[in-house]
């Protein structure tokens, strides 16, 4: 749906302040505040636009979103909120905002160490050292067609290995061509953008494109959703040129390799499970890229196993609450939101929550185990890997 | 913008403190939070707010379930608060803003569906439920609602009842107040009442009331299965008196459509300078039928013989579709405003055309782009909404044009029209939108269960003093005089 964006000041005073967003907002639905809500974000939008400044409380609430999209779904005058939240960060961060949250640690990581931890560039390959199946050229091969950028949930967090161990597997027993930055990857940029620190981001944009050139790849695919949308969505703004790159997701890469006769050629080992599972859209890569399909094309080529959609699926979807920098300024908010969104993924009997994203694997992981719940969040590839195993 | 007058009233600043030990965390005395429950989605320049009344709330309050809206009530009653019941606020005539300053009650966190009585087709439902949620959820279990306001993402279930309860699926299906079956309220003296429809404190007694008679906390209301089909035609209108003389003939139409929903051709040229595609660059209508398959064909069939009859074109399924789809984003077209301000009344079917021409005589008049849409909500009568772009940026000419509506209304008036809604900015046309009987009636009541005044107090049963007339006459007159003047000058 086509969304619009004149100006803060501007859509400010387009808002209706009818409330549809209000009532789909995930921040909103646990705060329960107007102030917490968009449509009170709005009103300080017109505050800002007026005054200059806001204050510290409403500071706050403005860094308190996911950034999750579904305002602008809802919208009823078509404001590309997204948009108008970004930039109000920008402006509060360019006034020092960021200060008051532990955001101001995470810029200074991603600005000098170029990734979430801040971490030296050989921690990106710690992964690597726990893979099953050693891979030829994993790392920085000249030549090789596709790139894998592994993002930094997934490469720096132990947590996330799994991933990357089961894309590589996928793409090695598929025999793609494929390599990664290895330790020269850096940040895509999301956190930065997403804390209002755009320009930071630039640089980091300008290196991960310029490694893909060097190495001759023409395809990135990333597991990562938010990785995904910055490549696909945002690099070509903030380099001030089209990127000359078919940016992938690994959903997307995924269910094209299973329409190809892979699986007959033995390339795509797929078994099957005879398992309930339901899926969970990742805002960065449904809402925000459009991808819905693919995923679940993925799941439904798994013999055996039946998909049960949540009643809030698709464009609709609820967010994990692992979204915009949330975690890092109100974790407890962030886990509230994670825990409605693991409510509605209980209420379908499934015993698995598929999703193609390190975090909203990560945050719906903590969310089961904080509940006690009986079921099961897995990583799509991961997921797939599984079913070979069974096979 | 004024400075926000944040400071309770010092005889009652205890009161409001108070409230603190009542609810803990889910109240707020918090300035900054006060101030966002002073408007609903009418943009009131604030100079011109503070002389309707004390619009900052001293205290604001979510209770969770009626023992915490019992709580509330009666610390209030004690200490003589007033008490401003709000939800999504929705409405543009400050049904829930205050006008004496005092308690808000913000009843979001009583929100969702309580159950189905499946034998007799009821569902009990917290007052907060969005019309769209609960529809939705209603459908998990194969029912729906039978009507829902054209608000529905963000208006709620008790809103609606405590407005006139008329939109989308009222023409098949009646108003609002026919479907609820119960109501279980808080009164101002803190009783909890299950109203039914009989009795001496009916159902019927708390619709149209505006929430000042009591704080609905849960609504019994009919539902029905889930429609097997839903279709949709588009008819386009070259002749717009042709458009007029279809629209009764379709509401006419047996089984009832569920929805026919018209627009007028400036509406559409509204939309496209908004950057939509309208349509059509003409008049439209969308006709609605909902129920079992072959009652949709049938009422599709009866619609594309009148559309013959009048010369309508027919537009694309995939346009109807869309149009349906859509039917909840009409302010869209604040997009090429950015601001609006308007009108909407009740007219009857027969006065369409006329009202339409008026309107249009005025617009010219006053050289304004006034666009025109509404949905026939009873078999011989619209709600119709008419709107013309301003910039609420601009304080002067926007109080200026403030003048236009009562213009507006009006024309309506002059029609046979009645306002839909009160709250404060109807309240001088109080007595266009109940009979004397009515006035009585409510009035009394009001006086009965609510002597001292605290539940809602300025709406629907006086004026403020800018709005009392014949104060609010001249000072219109004024407005649009000088309005008038000024488009002269320029």
């Amino acid at each position: 749906m086509k969304s619009y964006f004149d100006g803060v000041s501007e859509e400010s005073l387009i808002c209706a302040q009818c409330g549809y967003c209000q009532a789909v907002c995930p921040v909103y639905s646990v705060l329960g505040w107007e102030s917490t809500g968009p449509r009170g974000h709005m009103q300080a939008a017109r505050d800002i636009s007026r005054d200059g400044h806001l204050s510290a409380g409403n500071i706050r609430h403005i860094f308190e979103c996911t950034l999750c999209g579904r305002c602008q779904e809802a919208c009823s005058t078509r404001i590309d909120t997204g948009q108008v939240w970004l930039e109000l960060r920008e402006r509060l961060a360019a006034q020092g905002a960021l200060d008051a949250f532990p955001l101001a640690k995470l810029h200074g990581n991603l600005t000098t160490g170029h990734s979430l931890t801040g971490e030296a560039g050989e921690s990106r390959t710690l992964w690597q050292d726990d893979m099953e199946e050693p891979v030829e050229r994993l790392n920085l091969a000249a030549g090789a067609k596709v790139v894998y950028f592994v993002g930094c949930v997934t490469g720096l967090y132990p947590q996330g290995y799994p991933i990357a161990h089961a894309m590589t597997q996928v793409m090695a027993r598929a025999q793609v061509d494929f390599t990664t930055l290895g330790g020269s990857e850096w940040c895509c940029g999301f956190p930065l953008i997403g804390m209002g620190r755009r320009d930071d981001a630039v640089a980091l944009a300008r290196h991960n494109v310029q490694m893909v050139r060097d190495l001759g790849a023409r395809t990135v695919v990333t597991t990562c959703p938010s990785c995904y949308h910055t490549w696909q969505r945002v690099y070509g703004a903030l380099l001030g040129e089209p990127l000359d790159l078919e940016i992938r997701h690994a959903s997307q890469f995924l269910a094209s390799l299973l329409q190809e006769d892979l699986l007959q050629e033995g390339r795509l080992p797929v078994g099957e499970l005879d398992e309930v599972v339901t899926y969970h859209d990742p805002c960065d890569l449904g809402r925000h890229s459009g991808v819905y399909e693919e995923p679940r094309q993925v799941l439904r080529a798994i013999p055996g196993v039946q998909l049960v959609e949540m009643a809030d699926n698709r464009e609709n979807a609820q967010c994990c609450g692992g979204g915009g920098n949330l975690e890092a300024v109100n974790p407890d908010l962030a886990a509230a939101i994670a825990d409605r969104r693991l409510a509605q993924a209980l209420e379908t009997g499934a015993r698995f929550i598929i999703t193609p994203c390190q975090q909203c694997r990560r945050t719906l992981t903590a969310a089961a185990r904080r509940n006690k719940a009986r079921i099961k969040v897995l990583e799509l590839t991961e997921y797939l890997v599984r079913s070979y195993d069974s096979g | 913008m004024q400075e926000l007058d944040s400071s309770p009233r010092p005889a009652r600043a205890g009161a409001y403190e108070a409230l603190h030990q009542l609810l803990g965390d889910y109240v707020t005395t918090d300035p900054l939070e006060r101030s966002y429950y002073r408007r609903d989605l009418a943009a009131v320049p604030g100079a011109l707010g503070a002389l309707i009344g004390r619009t900052l709330p001293d205290a604001v309050a979510r209770p969770r379930n009626t023992d915490d809206v019992v709580t509330l009530v009666k610390h209030a009653a004690a200490h003589r608060l007033p008490v401003t019941p709000r939800a999504a606020a929705t409405t543009v005539y400050w049904n829930a803003v205050p006008t004496r300053g005092g308690l808000v009650l913000d009843m979001n966190g009583m929100r969702g569906l309580i159950d189905i009585d499946e034998e007799r087709l009821v569902a009990s439902v917290l007052p907060s439920t969005r019309w769209q949620e609960l529809d939705a959820l209603l459908h998990r279990r194969g029912y729906s609602v039978l009507s829902y306001p054209t608000s529905a993402p963000a208006a709620t279930v008790g809103g609606w009842v405590s407005m006139e309860g008329y939109g989308i699926g009222s023409l098949a299906h009646g108003g609002l107040a026919e479907q609820v079956v119960a109501l279980e309220v808080v009164l101002p003296d803190s009783r909890v009442i299950t109203a039914g429809a009989q009795g001496e404190l009916p159902v019927r007694a708390f619709c149209r009331a505006e929430g000042t008679l009591g704080i609905i906390t849960r609504v019994d209301l009919k539902i029905r299965h889930a429609p097997e089909s839903t279709r949709s035609a588009a008819l386009s209108f070259p002749d717009p008196a042709a458009l007029y003389r279809a629209i009764p003939e379709l509401a006419a139409i047996q089984p009832a459509p569920y929805c026919v929903h018209f627009a007028d051709a400036n509406y559409q040229r509204a939309m496209r300078s908004a950057g939509f595609e309208p349509p059509s660059d003409h008049a439209t209508v969308l006709v609605t039928f909902e129920g079992d398959s072959r009652g949709v064909a049938a009422g599709i069939a009866a619609t594309l013989e009148i559309a013959a009859q009048r010369g309508a074109e027919v537009l694309d399924e995939h346009i109807a579709e869309a149009e349906w789809r859509e039917r909840f984003m009409a302010l869209r077209l604040k997009r090429s405003a950015p601001t609006v301000l308007g009108a909407e009344s009740w007219i009857g079917l027969d006065q369409l055309a006329a009202y339409a021409s008026d309107a249009e005589r005025l617009a010219k008049r006053q050289k304004l782009s006034l666009a025109t849409y509404g949905t026939v909500v009873k078999p011989d009568e619209a709600t119709v909404m008419s709107l013309f772009p301003c910039d609420e940026s601009r304080a002067i000419q926007y109080v200026l044009d403030l003048s236009l509506t009562r213009q507006l209304f009006g024309t309506a008036f002059r029609r046979g029209g009645r306002p839909y809604g009160i709250g404060v900015w109807s309240s001088p046309y109080r007595a266009r939108a109940f009979s004397p009987a009515e006035l009585t009636e409510i009035t009394t009541r009001k006086q009965q269960l609510d002597p001292a005044s605290i539940m809602n107090p300025g709406k629907l049963y006086s004026s403020p003093l800018l709005l009392s007339r014949p104060i609010f006459d001249i000072g219109m007159g004024f407005l649009a005089g000088v309005r008038r003047l000024s488009k002269v000058v320029s």
